[in-house]
């Protein structure tokens, strides 16, 4: 454990000596703050009320809220409603791939607590048992005006620095992985390294790793290079990256 | 000139072009919401993103390739800025002339075209490669223009170009001399800015974005400060070919942003066209516009 303490202490450290990182600091996070790329993953009915929350009777872009289509150019996850077990790994898979500060936002109340889906074998219920969710916003579904307080709710909180679910997603790994075994099976994986990224991050703590992340370490898969398959004159040519 | 001055030069023109081309992308959107009676987005919005995305935590890269591509996309627009005279700044335009302008603007789609190459994205690929097909249709009466501009003044020197335009007054402007070529060089502007009907390697709903799709924190901010320099690189080329340059910074800024204007206001009346659509017509409609004129000029 001392070894893994060592680099924390360094790294803090730099970040004191350098006498303008407080206003650096403060200056990304108002620029986060105010420039919010956004994936909406529209899962459920809760997609409606975006359309008119982003376009001209209530135009998200004034405050800095643009989608994109991409998870690796984006910042927020928006999960808006229900989320089937089968959808919720897509949803984990996005997630993932997200760049860092990322931040979740799970609207309806089928994310806070199943909805009218809490009998249904197949849905996830609470959302935030599998990923960090940052804010909710309840409703069935929430109207537009909700959409948009909520969005000004998140601007507050990032730049205070209180929306840190991505950190506590690398600091309780176990907990969340663990969950999502629960749902998935003992041999759900993903291609991204979250126990890499977090000792990246200096964010690795106790509860990065324990039981589950174990689990996932046995029964884990190399992951294989994309095979492509051509039809050249009726015989199937196999083509791939590991066997050439 | 001494080597103090040109050094200063060459260090501000770029940082000129940044800032304009800030606010040139703020007016791309403001244009792009007041024609959906939308409010838009703030003043310093293109600047959070651009700050927000270089101060990203995750910087993926794909390899050295990817690093040196989005670096070749940035380094070869601020090339060009070095090349197109300002009011009371040359930097070495004079030495460096129209062709060469010409060659430094296509490296940016090269470099992209490498770095998105690296990045095994399939929506990537199909976007560069779409990307690369629009600059063979672009290009072919972007060059016939500027051959024919150059023919005219009997000169490819840019600071030359612009002093003749200027010592003739509004009647000796490039646009009412040859008014066909500065047709056909809107339409080479709209194709090169990448704007509908022109924009079908980008287009997010089909191959999300095309060459940006693995394109996250400072590479996608990147590709931000290039779209900054792509706007005032095509807007100064074409004042300076067509409307006389600038007498003083207000007349070129004036023009300049009229000019850039123009393909975003353009824009939102179409939808997209087919690569093939788009070559078919860049090769018939504004080439033949762009002989015509070439004849005219020639005559």
């Amino acid at each position: 454990m001392k070894e893994i303490d060592i680099p924390i202490e360094t790294s803090a450290a730099k970040r004191r000596t350098n006498p303008l990182a407080r206003v650096f600091d403060e200056l990304v996070r108002f620029c986060r703050s105010r420039s919010m790329f956004m994936l909406h993953y529209c899962t459920g009915c809760g997609a409606i009320e975006l359309p008119p929350a982003m376009t001209s009777r209530f135009d998200m872009e004034r405050l800095g809220i643009q989608p994109m289509v991409t998870p690796r150019q984006a910042d927020i996850l928006l999960i808006t409603g229900y989320v089937s077990i089968k959808t919720l790994k897509r949803v984990i898979l996005t997630y993932e791939q997200m760049g860092s500060p990322k931040y979740v936002i799970g609207i309806c109340s089928c994310t806070v607590n199943g909805g009218m889906y809490w009998q249904s074998y197949a849905t996830a219920k609470q959302l935030d048992q599998y990923l960090p969710v940052d804010l909710y916003i309840a409703g069935c579904m929430p109207r537009p005006e909700a959409v948009l307080e909520g969005m000004r709710k998140l601007m507050d909180r990032i730049r205070s620095g209180e929306a840190d679910g991505w950190e506590d997603y690398y600091r309780r790994y176990d907990w969340y992985l663990g969950n999502q075994q629960h749902l998935f099976g003992d041999d759900w994986q993903t291609p991204a390294d979250v126990i890499g990224e977090a000792s990246h991050y200096d964010l690795a703590g106790p509860g990065t790793e324990g039981e589950h992340t174990r689990l996932l370490q046995q029964c884990q898969k190399p992951l294989e290079p994309q095979q492509t398959f051509f039809q050249i004159g009726g015989s199937l040519e196999k083509k791939g990256e590991s066997h050439e | 000139m001494s080597i103090q001055i040109l050094l200063m030069e060459l260090v501000l023109m770029p940082l000129v072009a940044f800032v304009v081309g800030l606010f040139m992308v703020l007016m791309l959107r403001r244009i792009g919401a007041k024609l959906q009676r939308r409010v838009g987005p703030p003043m310093m919005q293109p600047l959070y993103d651009i700050v927000k995305l270089y101060g990203k935590k995750t910087q993926i890269s794909h390899g050295w390739m990817h690093d040196i591509g989005i670096i070749m996309a940035v380094g070869g627009y601020v090339a060009a800025e070095t090349l197109l005279p300002v009011p009371g700044m040359d930097g070495i335009a004079d030495k460096g002339g129209l062709v060469t302008l010409v060659y430094v603007m296509m490296i940016p789609s090269l470099g992209l075209a490498l770095g998105v190459g690296q990045c095994a994205n399939p929506n990537g690929s199909i976007g560069i490669a779409r990307a690369l097909t629009a600059m063979l249709a672009y290009d072919v009466p972007f060059v016939i223009v500027v051959f024919g501009v150059a023919w005219y003044f009997g000169t490819t020197n840019l600071v030359d170009i612009i002093a003749i335009q200027q010592a003739g007054g509004v009647s000796g402007w490039g646009a009412i001399a040859m008014p066909l070529l500065a047709i056909a060089g809107l339409f080479a502007l709209q194709g090169m800015l990448g704007k509908q009907p022109f924009e079908i390697y980008i287009a997010p709903a089909e191959i999300a974005t095309g060459p940006m799709v693995e394109m996250s924190g400072k590479y996608l901010g990147g590709l931000f400060v290039m779209q900054c320099f792509q706007l005032y690189t095509a807007g100064v080329l074409y004042v300076s070919l067509f409307l006389g340059g600038g007498e003083n910074w207000l007349f070129f800024l004036i023009k300049v942003f009229a000019v850039v204007a123009i393909p975003m206001t353009v824009a939102f009346l179409f939808p997209r066209y087919k690569t093939e659509q788009m070559i078919r017509l860049m090769w018939k409609w504004p080439v033949m516009i762009g002989l015509l004129g070439l004849a005219f000029v020639m005559h």
